[in-house]
């Protein structure tokens, strides 16, 4: 701190006065604590209200929104079978957690992947997920599951709606 | 409720309003109306900040309300000023000596500095803040406070030379 730094810092300090902090000053402090306060309570009451008619207003668009169709209503999610039904077929649900190694067609299978010339019209055994386009005798997979049902009959899921 | 809420404030209030309303008008580059002004507000804030700052440090709360008012208030055009038709506190005749013609070429001085100047020089040379409290006070980094401090003392250094060189 240099010398004019000091001569600032005293001129500061000396031109410091005692001013009593008297009731005058006092009321008028306390007026404006007042006004203050009333300005806050009426923001929180605009505030209050502006929400209450935001939730009104929420409120009565909702049973529009509600009046949509039921989840139970909705088209089924495509699963990766899209074969279409078959009687004494193999199963055409395919279950999307099923293991890719259960997709391996039954041993009495005409058309099992020999390599050496047959005429395999199914999806290769290890992309499980790809969905066949071809004609599949019964007895190929198509993709995910396809076991045999003991009844011959076809196991897709019920048809909803 | 509002006993609770006030409990040591007026005592605060009572013992620090000299020294705020002192600050106040350096901040303001001498003008006492405004400083009046500065240090209401000021301690209304305070206040409604009581209950959380009362145990901490309300002084330092307040000193940085009242800068950051300062700065503000030096942006406006109009600070609600109205013309009267009576001054309403006139100066005594004690009022013209040398002291506060020192206070009022002090007070001049640091009017023409920028509003952050002012505040760093004010914090720094006669709160004698360091430098962290000043940048907290100020609301910006220690390196920029620096800088408005060395800044404004540059420019006060030239200005009190200029008005002190003897008129030839």
């Amino acid at each position: 701190m240099d010398d004019f730094e000091r001569e600032l810092t005293r001129m500061m300090r000396e031109g410091r006065a005692h001013t009593p902090f008297d009731p005058g000053r006092r009321a008028r402090l306390y007026d404006g604590i007042r006004a203050r306060r009333r300005t806050r309570v009426l923001v929180r009451a605009g505030g209050s209200a502006l929400a209450v008619a935001g939730l009104s207003v929420g409120l009565a668009f909702l049973p529009h929104l509600g009046s949509g169709p039921a989840p139970a209503d909705l088209p089924l999610p495509a699963t990766g079978s899209t074969a279409p039904p078959r009687s004494g077929g193999p199963t055409g649900a395919a279950s999307a957690t099923a293991d890719p190694s259960t997709s391996l067609p039954p041993p009495d299978s005409t058309e099992s992947g020999t390599p050496g010339g047959s005429t395999t019209t199914g999806p290769p055994m290890t992309d499980p997920g790809s969905t066949a386009s071809g004609s599949v005798s019964p007895g190929t997979t198509e993709a995910g599951t396809s076991t045999p049902d003991v009844n011959g009959a076809p196991t897709y899921p019920p048809p909803s709606g | 409720m509002q006993r609770f809420r006030a409990d040591g404030f007026d005592e605060f209030v009572a013992a620090r309003w000299s020294a705020l309303l002192h600050v106040a008008r350096l901040l303001t580059g001498g003008d006492r109306q405004r400083a009046e002004d500065l240090v209401q507000e000021s301690l209304v804030k305070l206040w409604f900040a009581w209950p959380k700052v009362a145990e901490q440090a309300p002084e330092a709360y307040v000193r940085q309300v009242l800068v950051r008012l300062a700065a503000r208030s030096a942006r406006r055009r109009w600070w609600g000023e109205r013309p009267v038709g009576e001054l309403p506190d006139r100066p005594g005749p004690g009022d013209v000596s040398a002291a506060v013609a020192e206070r009022s070429r002090l007070e001049a001085a640091l009017a023409l500095l920028t509003p952050r100047q002012r505040a760093a020089v004010v914090l720094r040379y006669y709160e004698d803040l360091p430098e962290g409290q000043v940048a907290q006070a100020l609301g910006c980094p220690v390196g920029t406070a620096r800088s408005h401090a060395s800044r404004g003392v540059a420019r006060l250094r030239e200005i009190l030379s200029d008005s002190a060189r003897p008129v030839k």
